[in-house]
């Protein structure tokens, strides 16, 4: 059991920070010695809480060129400079300096890949479709024509609660879960028939049976899909369907309805799962793509390692809605900006 | 419509068995019974794995009923009438403080209450209206599915409505971090039976639409217990001395949901609550 603080933690880490990374597999095969352990019955065992949290971006920036990993002294660098918290004094948000707080206390780590996208290997998403790039359009354009303000004090109007996003309605994430504003632990559950992973935020349960079952009938979509599941070795596949296109992915941005994303979770040493994911959606990119995050167990900037909380969102979220839309139509008001 | 047909055969088979099922229901309750339940693989532990739901009408009124007309029934006709229920309540009745009594039937009459204020938010309304989490033990008897999760070191409940969740703690004991809608469950067996302590819930979830309450002193202590393969028994003591003269219990059969393939589809009532809390935001401002 682990009982130590988090101060703790942290001063451990930052020790052997550099030794760790000296220690970082630069290629999955160098893992390969490293096996599971297993359940009663056979199967690998992932069980546990995790972080899906980390500092790497989900594409690679474009400064970066064909750079694909970085060195261990710039990962080290890297890594120290972005898990210093700032003070209160020191945060970039002034008036709202409890944001720095919340949103960004949980880090993660980063891998040595300069993005979490590894297909395309240019690291970033693939070009949209006709289709997917007009969708993107009109949603920029709607999202534009409720901003109202000037640089710096840029306001988004909410007219209804229908304009906010699913993640402010406490409704659900987009899938993939990539890393968010908080909040991003998990617990992975297994018994013979089915595993499930029970995120904290939303409380999500994604149960998925593993007795090769069809998936539901193809007119029912949700928020979270529809999942089937199987064992390929010490990996599990997931393949996901039946989203919703009320979801977007990235918030504003693209629908997912004719998402099917294909999961591969792999315990790769003893605090980390590899969490692979397929993004097939031919309706809105030109080609499948491929991320890789970690789900690491040990991560020093994780705040509940034994054990995930109740996340009541819209339980609390009534006087966010109240201040969001009745702010809204006073800045009508003030900007002159009739619906 | 096939799953449907599916549950009213199944249902019509309970019945015809019905007289042997109530006996072993009766003698469970009684911790009586012979059934042996198959066990959790590496545990000596009964299997409770498994989509379970509750076959009644306590979501309405865990008290005895009769049948009632819908709030609406000039929109919806005899859709959504109150279906009428035998009670779920041993004894049944609850036993209220004088004041008690009369804040549960202020709560009835003001069960669909749209939230116009912040105020009002938090003190009025069945919060099933809102699509607020359930609470235990709400929860276990909503219309919906659950199912649990038991592995080898913990139990874990998912629900169908509004996805809540809970974890029960089995191999410790650690301290509830803050009061929650779904309450700090720590878990322990007494034979086939699993014993489940529930604490530190908060006092805005409701027992059924029909307003009986609770304060924050609730303690419930749930009981599972296997009597066939495909039934749990299962009772809740309920504690709360700040509403209550004495402890009382519910209890009720779960059943294992049958059709093939059974799973916990979604019910994220979220989408579906926010015109009834929010649509009076919608108003042009008053100034």
């Amino acid at each position: 059991m682990n009982t130590r603080t988090i101060t703790s933690r942290f001063a451990l880490t930052s020790g052997l920070l550099l030794g760790m990374l000296a220690q970082l597999p630069a290629t999955a095969q160098e893992t390969d010695h490293w096996t599971p352990d297993r359940t009663a019955w056979g199967d690998p065992d992932l069980q546990g809480v995790y972080t899906f949290s980390t500092l790497t971006p989900l594409e690679r920036p474009e400064t970066l060129g064909d750079k694909a990993t970085y060195t261990a002294e710039e990962l080290a660098e890297a890594e120290l400079q972005s898990n210093i918290r700032p003070t209160v004094a020191e945060s970039p948000i002034q008036g709202n300096e409890y944001n720095a707080f919340w949103t960004s206390n949980e880090k993660g780590r980063l891998v040595a890949r300069t993005s979490l996208i590894v297909d395309p290997p240019n690291g970033r998403l693939p070009p949209l479709t006709e289709h997917g790039q007009q969708i993107s359009d009109e949603r920029a354009a709607e999202l534009a024509s409720r901003q109202v303000g000037e640089e710096p004090l840029i306001y988004t109007l909410y007219d209804t609660w229908l304009d906010h996003p699913a993640y402010t309605r406490c409704v659900a994430r987009p899938m993939p879960r990539i890393k968010q504003a908080y909040n991003h632990g998990l617990q992975i559950l297994q018994t013979p028939d089915y595993v499930v992973i029970y995120y904290e935020s939303m409380h999500d349960t994604r149960v998925i049976p593993l007795d090769g079952r069809p998936h539901i009938a193809s007119n029912i979509h949700q928020w979270n899909g529809d999942a089937r599941g199987h064992w390929e070795g010490d990996t599990l596949v997931v393949d996901w369907r039946n989203f919703t296109d009320k979801q977007d992915f990235r918030d504003i941005g693209l629908p997912q309805g004719n998402t099917r994303l294909v999961e591969r979770i792999t315990k790769i040493d003893e605090n980390t799962i590899e969490y692979e994911v397929t993004v097939h959606d031919p309706m809105t990119w030109t080609q499948p793509w491929t991320l890789v995050a970690p789900w690491r167990a040990d991560d020093p900037s994780f705040q509940n390692p034994e054990d995930l909380y109740e996340f009541a969102c819209h339980e609390g979220n009534y006087r966010m809605m109240e201040n969001s839309l009745n702010g809204s139509k006073t800045l009508r008001e003030t900007y002159a900006v009739p619906k | 419509m096939k799953i449907w047909l599916r549950n009213l055969i199944g249902l019509a088979m309970i019945s015809a068995g019905s007289a042997a099922l109530l006996l072993a229901i009766e003698s469970a309750a009684a911790q009586s019974s012979d059934y042996h339940h198959p066990r959790l693989i590496g545990t000596d532990n009964p299997d409770l794995n498994g989509v379970w739901q509750a076959l009644n009408t306590a979501n309405w009124d865990i008290r005895p009923h009769a049948a009632a007309p819908s709030a609406l029934p000039d929109l919806l006709g005899a859709i959504g009438a109150v279906p009428p229920g035998l009670g779920v309540v041993e004894g049944n009745e609850i036993p209220y403080q004088p004041w008690a009594s009369d804040k549960q039937r202020e709560n009835f009459e003001g069960r669909l209450t749209r939230p116009l204020d912040r105020e009002t938010n938090e003190t009025t309304g069945d919060p099933e209206a809102k699509c607020y989490m359930p609470g235990v033990p709400r929860a276990t008897y909503l219309p919906h599915p659950f199912q649990i999760v038991h592995t080898q070191s913990q139990v874990f409940v998912a629900y169908e409505f509004a996805s809540a969740a809970r974890i029960i703690h089995m191999d410790s004991q650690p301290p509830s971090p803050a009061p929650s809608w779904m309450g700090w469950s720590i878990g322990h067996w007494e034979g086939d039976t699993l014993v489940v302590e529930v604490t530190d819930q908060t006092e805005l979830t409701w027992f059924d639409r029909a307003g009986n309450f609770h304060s924050d002193a609730l303690r419930v202590t749930e009981r599972y217990t296997p009597i066939t393969p495909n039934h749990l028994h299962y009772e809740a003591l309920i504690e709360d001395p700040n509403v209550f003269t004495r402890p009382w219990t519910i209890s009720m059969p779960l059943y294992r949901r049958m059709e093939p393939n059974a799973q916990l589809l979604e019910f994220k009532c979220i989408e579906f609550a926010e015109m009834f809390m929010y649509e009076h935001l919608l108003e042009s401002s008053s100034d």
